[in-house]
Order: C-alpha cells, then sequence, then structure tokens
C-alpha cells in the first residue's frame, strides 16, 4: 500500500487496529475512571471476582468488536475533487471536503505511533467548525505521498503554470535547525515569570486537592510552614525567590526541549515545512499562499543572544488555533530578514512613518492596573508604614510598565502591508499583506469619544490585530482604507 | 538607490463609511430584548424567592429591601441601556461590503467586505419566531472572531438579504 490510489476506498494501516484499540481503551478510562475509583477504593467489591472478571471480558471482547468494526468502516477517497472520509459503523458519517479548501495537512507522531511506525494524518479547513478530517494511523511513506498528492491537487488551480516546472524535483533548503546549544539559550531567554505563574498557579491547585484529600495533617504542616516562615524573614523570602527563579528556569528548559527538540525549518516550492518534538513528533506543513500573518518577537535576553521567536499565522479553525503550533523559538536576524523578504518581498515599511497610541492609552492602562487599585486598599494604608511604601512601589512599577507599553505599541503602513509593534519588556511585531484583511472593527467607548480617540480591531483568516487608541480621524480613514484594499484584491487570500 | 517615498498612505478621497447611513434595526426586536430582559430578572427574582422558602434562612427586611432594590435597578439599568442603545444598533449594506454597528457606551462598527464571505444563514429564535423577526448571521473564514450576526431584520428581508449576499459570493469564487 505505498502508492496512494485516492479513485478507490483506502483504509488505514492495518496498524491502525492497535491505535484505534488502545483509544478506545483511553476514552473508557475517561468516562469511567470516578466509578473505577470507587470500586478500587471499596476493597469489598473487588472480592466478587466472579463479577468482576466476566465484566471485564465483556468490556475488552466488545472492545475488540468496535475496533474491527470501526477500522473496516473506515475509509478516505477522492470524488469529484472532493476530498471525503466516511467513518462511524452505528452512526454513519460522511466528511467531505472540496480539495480547495483544504488549508494544510500536518502528520503527527505520538509515543504510540512512534513505537508502530505510523503517522496520524490532519487535515485542516478554514471555518466550519466541528469537522475532524484525522486519519490515525498511515505509513510514513504512504502519508508522505497522500499528503503530497493532496498538496499538489490542493495549488493546482492557482499555480498551474509553475506545476510543470516544480514537478521535476522539488526545491528544499533547511532554513532553520536548533541545535542543543540553541535550545539552551532559549530555554534561558523565556518569560520565566509566566512559568512561575502557572507552577504557583498549579502548584496551589495541588496543593488544595490534597488539603481535601489529607486534611488534617495538611493543617498540621500548613501551620507548621507558617510559623517557619514568620520567624525566618526576609532571608527565606530571598531563598523562596532563588528557588522560584531556578525551578521556573528549569521548566522552561524543559519546556522547551520537549516542544523544539530536533527542530528544523524546511522551506520548499511552495511551503514551509516545521519539524520538531522529543515525545510527540510533529511535522507541520504551511503552503506559502495560506500564511496570513506573520510576527517575531523578542525580550531582552533574546536580544542579547540575537534571536527572535517567530511565528507563522494560517487559516485554521477554531478548535485547531491552540494545537497547531508553527513557530520557531530561535531565529537569528539573517534567517528573519530572509522570511520577511520571502513573504513580503523587499522591506518597504521600515522607512514609514510610525503612527503611535495617543498617550491616553498611557494614562487609561496606568489608572486602571496602577491608581485604581491603590485607591481600592487606601483604607488598609494607615495600618502600617510598609503598605505605603509597596503602594509608592506598585504606582511606579505599574506606571513605568504602561508607559513601555504605550512606547512600543505603533503601526506602519505602506500600500500593501501594515506592521503593528506591541510589547513591554519584550517587543513583538506582527505584519500581514493589506489584501489578507477579513473584517475591520472600529471600536469607541464614552470615554474616547470625548477626546476624539478610537481604536481598530483588524481582522485576518488567522485572527485579529488591534491597534488601540488612535485619533478618530486616523481611525477612520485607516477603516476605509482597509475595505478599499480588501474589496479591489483579485488574489487568492488563503 | 533613489530616495522614493510614497508620500499619501491614506487618501482623503476613499468612500467614507457613514454611520448616520445606516438603517436602524425593526422595532420589534426591541420588545424582544425587553420581553427576553424581564425574562431573565424574573427567573433570576424566582430563585431568590426559591431559596428564601427553601434554605429557612430569616434575613431582616432590610436585607430583603436591598436585595430587591439592587435586582430591580439592574432591571431598569439594564432596560434604560437597552432603550438608549437601540437607536445606535444598526446596519449598512454598500457595493462591496456589509457593516452593522452597536453600543452607547462601548460604541463597535464592523465591516466585512464580500469577498471575505464564506457562507450565510438566516436563523430565528422562539420569540423572534412570534414576532417574524430574524437574524443574518455572516461567515468568514478560520474562526469566529469576525463573524458578523446582524439581528433583528423583518424574516423577508433577511431572506433577501441572504439571497443577495449568497450571489455576491458565488460571484467571488
Amino acid at each position: 500500500m505505498n502508492k496512494p490510489d485516492l479513485s478507490v476506498p483506502s483504509r488505514q494501516s492495518i496498524k491502525g487496529l492497535v491505535i484505534i484499540f488502545i483509544q478506545g481503551i483511553r476514552s473508557l478510562a475517561r468516562m469511567f475512571w470516578a466509578v473505577l475509583v470507587v470500586v478500587i477504593l471499596q476493597n469489598n467489591l473487588l472480592q466478587h471476582k466472579a463479577i468482576i472478571l466476566p465484566a471485564l471480558a465483556a468490556i475488552f471482547i466488545l472492545l475488540v468488536i468496535h475496533t474491527l468494526l470501526y477500522y473496516l468502516n473506515f475509509y478516505f477517497y477522492v470524488k469529484d475533487d472532493e476530498f471525503v472520509l466516511k467513518k462511524g459503523y452505528l452512526r454513519k458519517q460522511v466528511l467531505s471536503i472540496p480539495l480547495e479548501r483544504i488549508q494544510s495537512i500536518n502528520t503527527k507522531q505520538n509515543l504510540l505511533q512512534q513505537a508502530l511506525d505510523v503517522v496520524a494524518l490532519e487535515i485542516d479547513t478554514a471555518g466550519t467548525a466541528g469537522k475532524e478530517l484525522k486519519i490515525h494511523a498511515l505509513e510514513a511513506p504512504y502519508a508522505k505521498a497522500l499528503s503530497a498528492l493532496l498538496k499538489t491537487k490542493t495549488t493546482e488551480e492557482t499555480e498551474a503554470n509553475t506545476s510543470e516546472a516544480s514537478a521535476t524535483k522539488p526545491i528544499e533548503s533547511v532554513i532553520l535547525k536548533l541545535e542543543p546549544i540553541d535550545l539552551l539559550k532559549i530555554g534561558i531567554s523565556e518569560n520565566h515569570i509566566r512559568t512561575a505563574l502557572i507552577i504557583l498557579a498549579f502548584g496551589s491547585q495541588l496543593f488544595n486537592q490534597v488539603q481535601e484529600v489529607f486534611q488534617e495533617k495538611a493543617d498540621e504542616y500548613s501551620n507548621e510552614f507558617m510559623n517557619f516562615v514568620s520567624n525566618s524573614g526576609w532571608a527565606l523570602i530571598l531563598f523562596l525567590i532563588l528557588f522560584f527563579a531556578v525551578v521556573s528556569f528549569l521548566f522552561s528548559l524543559v519546556k522547551t526541549v520537549y516542544k523544539y527538540y530536533d527542530f528544523r525549518l524546511v522551506k520548499s516550492e511552495q511551503a514551509y515545512q516545521i519539524m520538531a518534538g522529543l515525545v510527540n513528533k510533529r511535522n507541520v506543513l504551511v503552503p506559502h499562499a495560506k500564511i496570513q500573518e506573520f510576527s517575531w518577537a523578542t525580550n531582552p535576553i533574546k536580544k542579547y543572544f540575537g534571536i527572535y521567536h517567530i511565528a507563522f499565522k494560517q487559516a485554521v479553525s477554531m478548535q485547531n488555533r491552540k494545537n497547531q503550533l508553527v513557530d520557531a523559538p530561535g531565529c537569528l536576524q539573517t534567517q528573519l530578514d530572509l522570511l520577511k523578504n520571502d513573504l513580503f518581498g523587499p522591506d518597504e515599511l521600515d522607512a514609514q512613518h510610525r503612527f503611535f497610541s495617543h498617550i491616553h492609552y498611557f494614562r487609561v492602562g496606568w489608572f486602571f492596573s496602577g491608581i485604581l487599585p491603590v485607591i481600592g486598599a487606601a483604607p488598609f494604608l494607615f495600618s502600617f508604614w510598609f503598605f505605603w511604601v509597596s503602594a509608592v512601589l506598585w504606582l511606579a512599577v505599574s506606571g513605568f510598565y504602561c508607559y513601555l507599553l504605550f512606547r512600543k505599541r505603533y503601526f506602519q503602513i505602506s500600500t500593501t502591508q501594515i506592521r503593528v509593534s506591541s510589547g513591554a519588556v519584550g517587543q513583538k511585531w506582527n505584519q500581514m499583506e493589506l489584501f489578507k484583511v477579513q473584517a475591520v472593527r472600529f471600536k469607541q467607548s464614552f470615554f474616547q469619544k470625548r477626546r476624539s480617540l478610537a481604536s481598530l480591531e483588524i481582522m485576518n483568516a488567522a485572527g485579529s490585530i488591534s491597534i488601540p487608541y488612535i485619533s478618530e480621524s486616523l481611525a477612520k480613514q485607516m477603516q476605509n482604507y482597509l475595505l478599499y484594499h480588501t474589496e479591489t484584491a483579485q488574489q487568492k487570500w488563503m | 538607490m533613489h530616495n522614493f517615498t510614497n508620500a499619501v498612505i491614506l487618501p482623503e478621497n476613499l468612500p467614507t463609511l457613514d454611520s448616520e447611513q445606516f438603517n436602524r434595526l425593526d422595532k420589534k426586536y426591541l420588545s424582544i430584548i425587553v420581553i427576553r430582559l424581564v425574562l431573565v430578572f424574573l427567573i433570576a427574582f424566582g430563585g431568590c424567592i426559591a431559596f428564601l422558602i427553601l434554605s429557612e434562612a430569616t434575613p431582616g427586611i432590610p436585607v430583603k429591601i436591598a436585595v430587591s432594590a439592587f435586582i430591580v435597578l439592574w432591571l431598569a439599568f439594564s432596560i434604560g441601556i437597552t432603550l438608549l442603545g437601540f437607536p445606535r444598533k444598526g446596519y449598512l449594506v454598500r457595493e462591496n461590503d456589509i457593516s452593522f454597528k452597536k453600543g452607547i457606551l462601548f460604541y463597535k462598527e464592523t465591516s466585512v467586505p464580500f469577498n471575505r464571505i464564506q457562507h450565510v444563514e438566516v436563523t430565528q429564535g422562539v420569540l423572534a419566531k412570534a414576532y417574524k423577526i430574524s437574524t443574518l448571521k455572516l461567515f468568514t473564514a478560520g474562526g469566529n472572531s469576525s463573524d458578523l450576526s446582524i439581528p433583528g431584520l423583518p424574516k423577508n428581508q433577511a431572506q433577501q438579504l441572504k439571497d443577495f449576499l449568497s450571489e455576491k459570493i458565488s460571484k467571488h469564487e
């Protein structure tokens, strides 16, 4: 089954049986884990082996039957320029998608699939939520051939002229490859504060759960802990900060290696391809034409290493948006320039005027994050001098932060593209072509109206970019200009 | 390299989207929103009373008055905002795009060009059915951030708009 022939319905690899079976167990476990816990905790139930064993056997047999039926009823083929996927035996499902609507074809491998040497193939369509076009087990060469086949069919229309040229031999070049030392740099330059908050949130949740189970012991320990904290004071706070820094750093590092191990970004004639992952290997294909938005970000540590975190945003349906990570964390300036040139042509935005957000953006931000909380806490301030110090400190820090937010918030626009900058400690740029805009939203609050200010939200098939607090007249002009661009555009935008 | 600049970035003579030109929504839709609001508050009120009866709690008269006053004020505020905000709701169909505006405290005006609409639907709730009022839903690609729904259209008008848009969409493909 190495030559995909899509005119006849084909099944997935025979190894798919194992995958379907394991998935069945997994979904059963997900449904009945609560019941299982009760059964196991109530020891006396376990003693009724006469009931338990036949029940287990019955479940096992049903699962085997389910696996066989599911496997036998799972077909895919191409008919009348539509990719058709048939599945289900009790409730039959026919999913069909016109080939030109296919946004991207990705392959993934989890641990089990790696062990069986098969890959999962996902076909993503923009919009039309609720459709899942996923084939769980295909032999790797077959999957490659299949995605190549679908890809050529997909792009046939748009690039009919170039198809002959590309048919000879696809030119592939590796743009970016991450070595262990790069992963280390990336791990160091991650946002550790965010990581620490995640750990803290997760930890406190865990603590709560543990507390519920071991109520008395936990009380005892936490009392001891509180005593310890109040007795040791500053040294302990310092130690805790240090401890969190180290844990967050290690966590970031592990996360980076897990996600980006053996990372490669490859450019071919019609698409970018990203391969990465330590345990779950993913292989994402992004056709050039489907890219809606491109972003690159840096922060002080990344700046020191000279690396950028880049991301391609493509048109994907809502439920796939989170899983579909098409980003590269450690891109050098030269690689970034190469990619930008690739996507947008010679730079035409650097020289353009920077339209900054109005200073009111800073004032509102500071009011809500700095001044309002301090006013709210005012009654407590008089009780202890330390609170005064923290209040002033909070005002200063939040003010500085909001000022940074304001300083880095600007946009540049040319006759074909727009770039929006944002960030506080770090900085991030989003860039897109104007004809890819698919909706424009003009927003104005009551308070903005009094000052003749407004905000703008530019939406494309991959998400939205917001431009806060610009003058009302500029926002209106932008709105008209962006609509004009999309409405006169003839190009295919996805 | 010659110093080529392209100064006119935002031309002044583009057609402007004038918020005065928008069409108002059908008056019957206002009744629908108000009825919906009152229903929600009746349920909230009923919930409070049920809680009082079932929980055997005996709050003092001041608490009862405060809670009732709070609920009534909230209802009045919601209805007030709805009444004031209704005239600001409206839609506009131009040659190449469709727009919807709403909001008094937070004004929003969303425009979607015809050539970016993926498909169009007409839907109707239970209450709206009695009033023969429909909602027009426009779907764009890639998730729902830029989907647009225009409520409060007379049923036949919504259908006409849908047919008009469907034709426009098929022309673009």
